[in-house]
């Protein structure tokens, strides 16, 4: 299995009250698979999102990425995992904009300790793949949002992930570079990725081969 | 580690008014104390100058003229008795005063020193840096009313330029312009008339008093040894060590050394003020620049980043604001030390107050700095490598 989550509740304190964002969901995700989830905003899918990419605890229940079991991993051993088996794909392309398309796609190599020629080789190379290979030394300022998510997918490809994780992909951007940012990704779930998308757009979700719904916490019903 | 400099670099730049205005508590602070210390040490070098050019191989017997009235006197049978003294060569007694000079109607008030005519030579004209000849000659046996001048003296001093030859009037008496030294750069030295010792105590009526005794030793002696024998005869003469100091040129520059070092400590320690402000100036805009960077730790932290990573990032970030705050203020306090330099030569004369920026000054403020920035930065790195991912991205 590429994720599975088991009985995991994750209960968030903001000020006084207690916000339960889910309340006991299981889930298996085996290698290769292409998943939607999809449900109302606050059912649970960003908070389920955070706990398969080892951005979170829950806080209870068991989450395994890839085999390992992140309930007893120290903070520092949660970020190994991040670098190595995850990479992400948000809404707002999260790029750093100080830093160019190149660097941006470097960056994750950088904490993995890549050596500085062959990380920017590799960016390059990725870059390539995603069609940027002319935008190399652009800032994100300079980029269309199209141009900048594929910029961050091909970040999230840097160390060679097991699993990407794309949160609300083609929610900043236009019909036409959304499909883009679709076929890409669904392009490297061909190659073998495990691919997991967040969305609020049912025509992308039915794309899945597995669909998530959620709705209070809570996985409604599985599609395959 | 270079990594993180160029990280760090990038952040820089991109916030560049921010960069600047954080840096300005280092710059002026380093620049403080640059300019400041390098009064001091200015100071301390021109002094240390002034005593090489003694010779080396001079001991110098004065009272401690901060004693005051329980100082004791000094009298020719002193010098005398040090005479036949093992490794002593040479003694020297010297009588100086301030005196009125008069020269073509216009007087001034100028420093003299009497020294035997016969050893005016010897005690002044050897060494290392010492007395040159212009014009003219030296005092020499039997000169009475004669006087050699101080470039300055002859040159500055009056409104006509006096020259060997001419006559001036030193309290009262008539002198005959024998000699002129070349200039030396000490305001001091070049503003000064020599003149024969016994004349000059019999116009000031100072009867057998004297103000130093420079001794020389004798090649291959033991300065050291001579300084004790020295001090040993005076003592059984005087019945006291206490009211003189008898040094060596070595033992004066030390001395000198440590005065200037709390000179220096004061004028640093006035300018660590400011520079403590300015760390407070880059812990603020670090703990802001955390605030204001949430969202860029999320995202560093999503790219793999572990805490250890951001911490040093923000660390980095701080350490180079401080080095190039540290880099700013120093270029900025040695203009500034150029500045009292040239303002002090036009305003009080060459070779009176001189600046320096040592190197030890402007590593020693590099890495103040660098540590300014470091030690600023780092509750705020802290505190970053703090943020909880989820968090952080959510910003």
């Amino acid at each position: 299995m590429a994720i599975s989550l088991r009985d995991v509740v994750k209960r968030y304190r903001t000020g006084k009250v207690v916000v339960e964002a889910l309340r006991g969901v299981s889930l298996e995700i085996p290698r290769g698979e292409y998943v939607s989830i999809m449900g109302p905003s606050g059912s649970g899918k960003s908070t389920l999102m955070n706990l398969m990419g080892a951005l979170d605890r829950p806080t209870s229940g068991s989450v395994r990425i890839d085999g390992i079991e992140l309930s007893g991993l120290s903070d520092r051993e949660l970020a190994v995992v991040r670098r190595k088996k995850v990479g992400f794909v948000f809404q707002q392309f999260n790029l750093i904009s100080k830093l160019t398309a190149l660097e941006n796609v470097a960056l994750p190599m950088w904490f993995s300790g890549v050596s500085r020629s062959r990380r920017m080789r590799r960016a390059r190379e990725l870059l390539e793949l995603v069609g940027l290979g002319h935008r190399v030394h652009h800032k994100p300022s300079e980029m269309s949002g199209g141009e900048q998510q594929r910029v961050a997918i091909a970040r999230a490809l840097a160390n060679e992930p097991e699993i990407i994780l794309a949160d609300e992909p083609t929610g900043n951007l236009d019909t036409s570079s959304g499909m883009e940012v679709v076929r890409l990704l669904e392009e490297l779930n061909a190659q073998g990725k495990t691919l997991v998308v967040v969305t609020h757009d049912t025509q992308f979700g039915r794309r899945a081969r597995m669909r998530v719904k959620m709705r209070d916490g809570q996985v409604l019903e599985v599609e395959r | 580690m270079i990594e993180y400099l160029r990280y760090s670099l990038r952040t820089l730049a991109h916030h560049k008014m921010r960069s600047f205005l954080t840096l300005l508590g280092v710059i002026i602070g380093i620049m403080a104390i640059v300019s400041m210390v390098s009064v001091g040490a200015g100071m301390e070098q021109a002094l240390r100058k002034k005593l090489e050019d003694l010779g080396s191989d001079k001991i110098v017997v004065s009272p401690r003229i901060a004693y005051g009235t329980s100082s004791i006197l000094l009298v020719d049978a002193d010098a005398e008795a040090l005479e036949n003294l093992q490794g002593v060569a040479f003694v020297s007694p010297i009588y100086t005063v301030t005196s009125d000079v008069e020269y073509g109607g216009e007087t001034q008030l100028l420093k003299v020193l009497g020294v035997d005519p016969e050893k005016a030579e010897e005690t002044f004209g050897r060494g290392a840096s010492s007395y040159s000849l212009l014009a003219g000659r030296w005092l020499g046996r039997g000169d009475r009313y004669k006087v050699v001048l101080g470039y300055s003296a002859a040159k500055d001093a009056f409104p006509r330029e006096v020259s060997v030859g001419s006559r001036v009037r030193l309290h009262g008496r008539e002198f005959e312009v024998v000699g002129v030294f070349s200039k030396t750069g000490d305001r001091d030295k070049d503003y000064s008339v020599y003149t024969s010792i016994d004349v000059l105590r019999e116009i000031f009526g100072a009867g057998d008093r004297l103000t130093f005794i420079i001794i020389r030793v004798e090649k291959g002696s033991d300065i050291e040894q001579v300084r004790q024998r020295v001090e040993e005869r005076l003592k059984r003469r005087k019945g006291t060590d206490k009211g003189y100091f008898v040094m060596t040129q070595q033992e004066i520059i030390q001395s000198v050394g440590s005065a200037y070092t709390v000179v220096k400590v004061v004028f640093g320690g006035l300018a660590g003020v400011s520079l403590i402000v300015g760390a407070i100036g880059i812990a603020n805009t670090m703990i802001m620049n955390v605030t204001e960077r949430r969202r860029e730790i999320g995202i560093l932290l999503a790219s793999g980043a572990d805490r250890m990573h951001v911490m040093r990032i923000f660390i980095t970030d701080a350490a180079l604001l401080g080095i190039a705050g540290g880099a700013a203020g120093l270029a900025l306090g040695y203009g500034v030390s150029r500045a009292i330099n040239l303002a002090a030569e036009r305003y009080l004369g060459e070779g009176v107050l001189t600046t320096s920026v040592t190197p030890e000054l402007a590593v020693f403020s590099l890495v103040f700095a660098l540590l300014v920035g470091v030690v600023s930065g780092l509750y705020p790195a802290y505190r970053a490598s703090r943020l909880e991912p989820v968090e952080a991205l959510r910003a």
